[in-house]
Order: structure tokens, then C-alpha cells, then sequence
């Protein structure tokens, strides 16, 4: 038998793109590190930005407001997510087709597109129903609640996604035995459906939490004044150039975050796969 | 079964609510709204005018338009190519290194996509670390300017897009079965012709996922042109965004969007009427 | 697994609710121009009132203008430019000014720069900066420096210079360099405008405004098209960056406090206003931001070294280069059009 040679091309191209994914990030780990205020050239080593990090109220300010935001539409679009995936799991109606698409393409959506259309819509609403409100005493405008909605939007799909492919995955036969022993229909989802999709419900809702966490285009858009989350609060100060020896270091913890939380959740992950098996 | 068909109903009808109200409506609300004209003072006019569309035919709009399709076109054909190799790679290392390298591709995926622009707005400084072993090379003079360009933006759109394409090509090739690859090259195949023609077309679903979720976005694409783009390097997100919150025009912002739209549902309709076309033909086979 | 998860979730709430109750605190917002309020006066303007101040940023009175327009309730004071604020009053977003309220006011404005303010009577803006718009740039950079708009033709700072994102103030450059009127309103004067710019723009590097001051600090921009007291506070970090007035000219504006009509806490807004006009904490702001306010008991008390800065304490014959921004009413659509045209090319 002759002896078959891989290529090493791919091998090359892998390590290429690992080192044009992570130089930039380096750099700005390598910056966080510089003295100098605008870094412009190495002014000696210092961890001040590190401690001016910690000491700034507006990013703790900016921090809780974006965890408010992402626990409370992670809570609702994991619900409601979860739910409309069952759903359409069971669903043999016509208006399957209708509803997974309404599902689906809000994943392909520009957010742009997400963002534009939801201040169009608060826009509307809000001119039409102002007057009627105003003499309740009550006020309409952009604000949380308008964030919150736009982000319970787009968080939705996904987790409907996630757990529509963990139903697929396992057998509808489970159930069935479950209900041919006369299980009652809700006995058999708290027993048996739901512990089987738990998993999916927890990556969805992670995924979910990721999402609003990070978003910072649709935000923008729906936002009202003072409602600064912590990527809006990011943009204003690279579009202003405002704290940017503080951003370094701001970069630096989410990185880091960033790989404790993947790493995690792979061990997480490889550990259901094992158990299965 | 009726009874199941209730609970459906039920459980159902939230979502779809919601969905409805807030996702199918403020998009059927954009085409609308582009055909209401604008009052000069931002708000939104009274009565019906097609003159917002007749604006859209203004000269300087196809080169916005041309602009963002090829920036469009060229980051997601450069991140389908590198990711092909990189799946490649990935699905035939150990697992142990495979996990690894995995982790390094995703970690990008999930860092604050600010902070990844960010990075390479500090990357890319005129004084930087690089442009000094660029000038040091001979590769750019001290003249030159890295940044707020075209092609920074498009360098930026690979990078922050890269591994969204990684991953579905990755999870098509890891269900490929590698032994096929050895037993054409067994047969006479070269490495090449045996990747090409045996490996390629097992992962082209995964392909065709991936070029949809860069193309879609790279469409759409504001902050990176905003943020490391020049003055002549504006897309159609911009051009989006400028209209709402600087010139206050909501109509001519909505019959951007709309194209916008248009432009990316167009593929996806496409797509899903050949598969409806193809299931048709095998099935009459 | 499982509970360690529900079990850090509950936590993650119960540390969200401590942090975000428990603050019944007055919250005054303001949308500002970037780096255009002291911190340390903010800070002792909460300690005195008992209450928190939140700042939004913007960059042009346009975009201020469009957040506002889409519904952006909540901001307390704004701060728009003399002409701005007109047409903002005429559309009913601000409230009428109680000067009742604002002793520190009546006592303290310089009536040498009533010409320059739209609102004379202070009906509904109160003024708190003139700022002057000029060319600001590091003469180390950039040889054979001359004082003209003509500087962003230069190829030695091709992609090295940055002029405003703001349709007035950039268009209004190219007026001057032609010798026009900056509040021109003829259709052919401003469209030779709109092609000066589009020259100018193939040089630039960006539409910019608070970033390029970062970008001149740093050595990333050697010349820009900013704003006085911004220069100030960029030659504070970096001494060498010079300010100067084109000989074509510059342009002058006011930027005022104004209380939207949706404003809350309207007393709030009035203590912050006049709190500003307070001549010790005026003047704390000026020596922190470089701008001039116009306070006669608060200028006394600047500190020399900013007093002694030409850019600061700007020679009258510079002065007299300077226009005032004016408010254009319908034809500022004209202004809107061009920028457009501008920016599509």
C-alpha cells in the first residue's frame, strides 16, 4: 500500500488565520499595559488602566444596565423562544410554513434592518397613541422598554432555533411510549420532553444572553436618553476618542471572560456528549 | 387529536404574536413608510408621494449600492475560502487539538464585536507596531495610510466575519467521512482533484449556510465603515444610519432599508425556489 | 449542574436588583457636545443637589437635533447652538426659561456678547460658551504651514487631516475660502461650495470631530478642522499643537443651555444652569474645558495660564475674522441637500 501524503496547505492556512485573528487583540493587550494615556509610543509599564477601569462609575453604571437588559429579555425570549418550538415541533397546520419563516428569518436579518424597522414602529405607535395618552399624564418614548422589546425579538429565533434541533435530535418514540402508559399530556412534558430538551433550552438561552449582551446596532436605534449599555458606552468612546487607555484594559477582562465562558461551556458541552453515549 | 391541535394553539400563539407585532409589522411598516413624505422639520408627512423612490435613482446611489455588493461579495468569498481549509484541518486533527483550536476560532466569534474593531483601528494606526514593519520591509511607505479606506473596511469585515463562516463548514465537514478522500487518492486520484471533487461536494450545504451568514450581514454592515472607513468608503447601512439620526429623514431611510432588503431576501427566495424545484424534479423521477 | 446554573442565575438577578434599587435619587440628563463639562464641576453640582447627572454625547447639532425628533424623551437640558435652538423653540421642544430662577445670571452676563446670541431676552436658551472654529495642527508635522482653508489641498497631509461632520460648519469653510457670505443662500454660491469640499475630501482622512482630537495627540492627524477649546485641551496633553483662524476667516458660535419641553425636572435644570453661572465654578470649567464663558465675575477668576493663551483669550483682530453661524429657516434644506451631496459622491 502506498503511502498517502496530506497535504500541509491547510495546516498553513489554519495557523495564518489564528495569527490574523489574534495580533490585533495581542496589541491591544500589549497597549493596555503602556503608561501613556493615548499610546501613542511606550512609555513604561503600568497597571493604572486596570485600576482606573475599576474605579469608573460610568462602565459599572453601563455594566448593570446591560445585565438588566440581557437577564430580563434572556428570561422572556427563552419562554417564549422554547415554546414556539414545541410548537412547531408538533404542528401539522398549514401555517407551519408562515410561522417558521417568521421564526427563521429574523436570524438572516441585517440588524440594521431590525433596528430601522422597530423605531419606525415605536415611531408610529407612539404618534398615535400620545394624544390619547397624554391626558392620563402618561409618556410614551424610547427607553428600556423599547430596548428590552427589540432584544427580546431577536433573541427569540435563536432560541427557538437551538431548540427545534434538540427535538429533532432525540426520538418522538419516548414520548409516545409515555403517553401509550397513560401519562397525562403535562406529566409527560415535565418528565420526559423537558428534561430531554433542557440542554438545548440552556445553550438557547445562553446564546440568547450573549446576544442582547453584545449587541450594540439595534440598541442604538430604539434607545432613549441615558441609556448607555456597555457596547453603546464602548462606541461613544472609540467614536470619541474618548478613555481609550481605559478601553485597552476594558478589552482585555472581556477577552478574557470571553475564554473562561466558551472554554466552560465546551467542557460543558463534550461533558452531555459523553454521558450520552 | 383535537385536543392536541388546541394546546398547540396555545402555546403557540405568544410567539407568533410576537413575532407579528414586532417583527412582520415594523418590516411591512418600512415599505410603507418609504412612501410618505417627509416634513422639513424630521418628522413624518402627511398623505402618499413616490418622490423618495425617484430620489433613489440619484446618481451618486448606485455607486453606494455597487460598493457595498462587491465589498459584500469579496469578504464572503475570502472567508469561505480560508474557512474550507480551516474545517479541513479541524475535522481531521485529534480531538484533544481540535478542541483547542476550536476554542481559539470561537473566542473572536464571542468577543464584543466593538472591541474587535477596536483592535484593528489600533492595529492599523498610522505610528503603530505594524506600519513601522511594513515601512521597515518595504511595503509601505511612510505615507502611507492604512486606515479609513475601502480596503480597511473590507479587511475588518473578513476578520469580524470569519468565524461565522468557520463554523457551519466545520460542522458539514466533521460528518464527512475521511476514508472516501483516501480511497480516490487510492485509485489514482490526486490530493487536489480527490479534495475538489469528493470533499467539496459533501460540505457544499455547509457552504452555502456559511455565504449566507456573512453575505447577509456584510450587506448590512454600518459600524465597521463608520468606524475605520474614509469619507468615499460609505455603504448602504451607512447611508441608513446617517439618514436617522443625522439628516432626520425616515422615509428616505425606510426606501434605503427596503432595497436593502430586497437585496437580501432576494437570494434567500432564490435559493429555497431551485430547492422546491429540485425536490420536484426527483420526486417525478 | 443543573443548580449551580439556576443557582447562579438567581444570584446574577439578586446583584442586578441591590445595584439598580435602592436610588431614589433626582436624575438630571443632559446631551452635550463631547468633553464640554467639566467632571469635577458635575460632580460637586451632585453633591450640593443631592442628585445624579447623566450626560449623553453628541457630535453635531444635527444629530442632536434627529435623536430628539425620534423620540429620545428624558434629556433635561441640551446644549444647541444659538441658531439651532431657534428653530428647535419654533418647533416647541424647549420650554420657556424662568430667569427668576437664575440669579447668577442676571448678575453675571456680559452684555458684550449680546450681538453674538440669537435669544437676546433669554426666552428660552441661556448662553454658555462662544467657541470659535478654526484649523488646529501640529507644527511639527506639517512644514510651510499657512493660515488657509486652502491647507486641506496640501498633499504633504493627504489622509494625515480631518475636517467637521458638520453641514454648516464645513460647507460654511468653503463659503469663506470662496469669499462668500458663511450664511449664504444662494443656490450657486453653495454649490461651489459643495465642490471645494469634494476636492478637500479626496485628501481627507474623515468627517470627524471629537476623535480627530485624539488622532492629533497622537501623531495620527497632523491638521484639523476644529473647534478652540478643544484645541486646548488637545495642546494641554500635547503643547506643540497650535490654533489658528484662517485668513479666509472662521466661523463663531454660541452654544447654549436650553430646558426641553419634556423636561421632568425643571427646577433641577434651572439650579444646574445657574449653578453654572456660580463665578468660582464657571470658572473651574473654563480652566478645564478652554472655552470662554460669558461671565464677567467668572473670568476674573480663570487662572493666568489660560488667560495668557492666545486661543483662549483670542485677539480682537481674530475675533473680527470670525461669522456667526445664523439660524436659516427653510433655506437651511439647502445646507441638508449639499452636505448630501457631499457625502454620496
Amino acid at each position: 500500500m502506498k503511502v498517502i501524503r496530506h497535504s500541509r496547505i491547510p495546516f498553513i492556512v489554519t495557523l495564518l488565520t489564528l495569527v490574523f485573528l489574534y495580533t490585533p487583540l495581542v496589541l491591544v493587550a500589549i497597549a493596555s499595559f503602556n503608561a501613556s494615556k493615548y499610546g501613542g509610543s511606550w512609555a513604561g509599564f503600568s497597571m493604572k488602566w486596570y485600576i482606573k477601569l475599576f474605579h469608573e462609575p460610568d462602565i459599572w453604571n453601563a455594566l448593570v444596565k446591560t445585565l438588566v437588559i440581557a437577564v430580563i429579555s434572556t428570561a422572556i425570549s427563552t419562554v417564549l423562544g422554547t415554546l414556539s418550538a414545541l410548537a412547531l415541533h408538533r404542528s401539522t397546520s398549514k401555517l407551519k410554513a408562515i410561522y417558521y419563516a417568521l421564526v427563521h428569518t429574523p436570524l438572516v436579518v441585517p440588524d440594521i434592518l431590525q433596528g430601522i424597522s422597530l423605531l419606525l414602529l415605536f415611531v408610529t405607535i407612539f404618534s398615535v397613541c400620545s394624544p390619547l395618552l397624554a391626558p392620563l399624564g402618561i409618556k410614551m418614548e424610547l427607553g428600556l422598554t423599547t430596548i428590552i422589546i427589540a432584544h427580546i425579538t431577536f433573541c427569540m429565533s435563536y432560541v427557538t432555533m437551538v431548540v427545534l434541533e434538540r427535538l429533532h435530535e432525540f426520538d418522538n418514540s419516548l414520548i409516545e411510549a409515555a403517553q401509550d402508559l397513560g401519562a397525562s399530556g403535562l406529566y409527560t412534558f415535565f418528565r420526559v420532553t423537558l428534561p430531554l430538551i433542557l440542554p438545548g433550552i440552556i445553550a438557547g438561552a445562553l446564546f440568547a444572553f450573549m446576544l442582547s449582551f453584545d449587541d450594540f446596532v439595534i440598541t442604538f436605534f430604539v434607545k432613549g436618553a441615558g441609556d448607555t449599555t456597555l457596547p453603546v458606552y464602548i462606541q461613544s468612546a472609540i467614536r470619541h476618542g474618548k478613555n481609550t487607555a481605559v478601553l485597552n484594559a476594558l478589552s482585555v477582562v472581556f477577552l478574557i471572560l470571553t475564554f473562561i465562558i466558551v472554554f466552560s461551556g465546551q467542557k460543558l458541552l463534550t461533558m452531555k456528549t459523553e454521558e450520552h453515549k | 387529536m383535537k385536543l392536541r391541535k388546541f394546546v398547540n394553539w396555545i402555546i403557540g400563539a405568544p410567539s407568533f404574536v410576537w413575532l407579528v407585532v414586532f417583527y412582520a409589522i415594523p418590516m411591512l411598516l418600512v415599505f410603507l413608510i418609504a412612501f410618505k413624505p417627509v416634513d422639513p422639520f424630521g418628522g413624518i408627512g402627511k398623505g402618499f408621494t413616490m418622490k423618495t423612490w425617484f430620489d433613489l435613482g440619484n446618481p451618486s446611489y448606485p455607486s453606494i449600492i455597487w460598493r457595498t455588493l462587491w465589498q459584500g461579495v469579496v469578504s464572503t468569498a475570502v472567508c469561505v475560502a480560508l474557512s474550507v481549509p480551516i474545517s479541513y484541518q479541524l475535522s481531521r486533527m485529534n480531538s484533544k487539538l481540535k478542541n483547542v483550536f476550536l476554542l481559539l476560532i470561537i473566542v473572536p466569534f464571542w468577543t464584543n464585536f466593538l472591541i474587535r474593531i477596536y483592535a484593528w483601528k489600533m492595529f492599523l494606526h498610522p505610528d503603530g507596531a505594524f506600519k513601522h514593519l511594513l515601512v521597515f520591509i518595504g511595503l509601505a511607505q511612510e505615507s502611507t495610510t492604512l486606515l479609513y479606506n475601502q480596503w480597511a473596511v473590507l479587511v475588518v469585515m473578513i476578520y469580524t466575519y470569519l468565524p461565522f463562516a468557520v463554523l457551519p463548514i466545520y460542522t458539514a465537514a466533521e460528518k464527512f467521512d475521511f476514508s472516501l478522500l483516501d480511497a480516490a487518492k487510492d485509485l489514482g486520484a490526486s490530493s487536489f482533484y480527490a479534495f475538489r471533487r469528493v470533499f467539496l461536494p459533501s460540505i457544499s450545504k455547509g457552504i452555502g449556510t456559511a455565504i449566507m451568514v456573512v453575505l447577509i450581514p456584510a450587506l448590512g454592515a454600518y459600524l465597521i465603515p463608520d468606524l475605520v472607513g474614509g469619507p468615499t468608503s460609505e455603504l448602504i447601512g451607512d447611508k441608513i444610519a446617517q439618514r436617522v439620526f443625522v439628516d432626520r429623514n425616515l422615509p428616505h431611510a425606510s426606501a434605503l432599508s427596503a432595497l436593502l432588503m430586497f437585496v437580501v431576501f432576494l437570494p434567500l427566495v432564490l435559493t429555497s425556489w431551485i430547492k422546491k424545484i429540485q425536490q420536484k424534479k426527483q420526486k417525478s423521477e | 449542574m443543573k443548580h449551580t446554573l439556576v443557582s447562579c442565575a438567581f444570584a446574577l438577578i439578586a446583584v442586578v436588583c441591590l445595584v439598580s434599587c435602592g436610588k431614589p435619587k433626582q436624575t438630571l440628563h443632559i446631551y452635550n457636545w463631547g468633553d464640554y463639562l467639566a467632571d469635577s464641576v458635575v460632580e460637586k453640582f451632585e453633591k450640593e443637589f443631592n442628585c445624579e447627572v447623566k450626560i449623553d454625547v453628541f457630535d453635531s447639532n444635527e444629530a442632536m437635533y434627529a435623536k430628539l425628533k425620534a423620540g429620545a424623551g428624558g434629556y433635561d437640558i441640551i446644549v444647541p447652538s444659538s441658531y439651532m435652538a431657534k428653530t428647535m423653540y419654533e418647533q416647541g421642544m424647549l420650554a420657556d426659561i424662568d430667569m427668576s430662577l437664575l440669579p447668577n445670571v442676571s448678575g453675571n452676563f456680559d452684555k458684550s456678547y449680546e450681538n453674538l446670541v440669537i435669544d437676546k431676552e433669554m426666552k428660552y436658551t441661556v448662553p454658555y460658551f462662544v467657541s470659535f472654529t478654526g484649523i488646529g495642527y501640529d507644527p511639527e508635522k506639517v512644514k510651510n504651514f499657512e493660515p488657509s482653508w486652502r491647507m486641506f489641498e496640501k498633499p504633504e497631509i493627504a489622509k494625515r487631516c480631518s475636517l467637521l461632520n458638520d453641514q454648516r460648519e464645513t460647507i460654511g469653510a468653503a463659503l469663506l475660502t470662496l469669499g462668500y457670505d458663511v450664511n449664504s443662500t444662494d443656490q450657486k454660491q453653495i454649490d461651489e461650495a459643495v465642490a471645494l469640499v469634494n476636492v478637500w475630501k479626496k485628501n481627507i482622512a474623515k468627517f470627524e470631530v471629537d476623535d480627530a482630537k485624539r488622532a492629533l495627540a497622537t501623531g495620527e492627524f497632523y491638521l484639523i478642522h476644529n473647534y478652540s477649546g478643544d484645541m486646548i485641551q488637545v495642546s494641554m496633553e500635547k503643547p506643540a499643537i497650535k490654533f489658528i483662524i484662517p485668513k479666509e476667516g472662521g466661523t463663531v458660535t454660541f452654544d447654549c443651555f436650553a430646558i426641553t419641553s419634556s423636561s421632568q425636572n425643571s427646577k433641577l435644570a434651572h439650579d444646574f444652569i445657574n449653578f453654572m453661572y456660580r463665578p468660582d465654578i464657571s470658572a473651574e470649567n473654563m480652566d478645564e474645558i478652554g472655552y470662554v464663558s460669558p461671565n464677567t465675575a467668572a473670568v476674573a477668576l480663570v487662572s493666568d495660564e489660560m488667560k495668557n493663551n492666545p486661543v483662549f483669550n483670542l485677539p480682537a483682530e481674530e475675533r473680527a475674522k470670525c461669522k456667526p453661524l445664523l439660524d436659516l429657516g427653510a433655506d437651511n434644506e439647502k445646507y441638508t441637500k449639499a452636505w448630501d451631496k457631499i457625502r454620496e459622491e
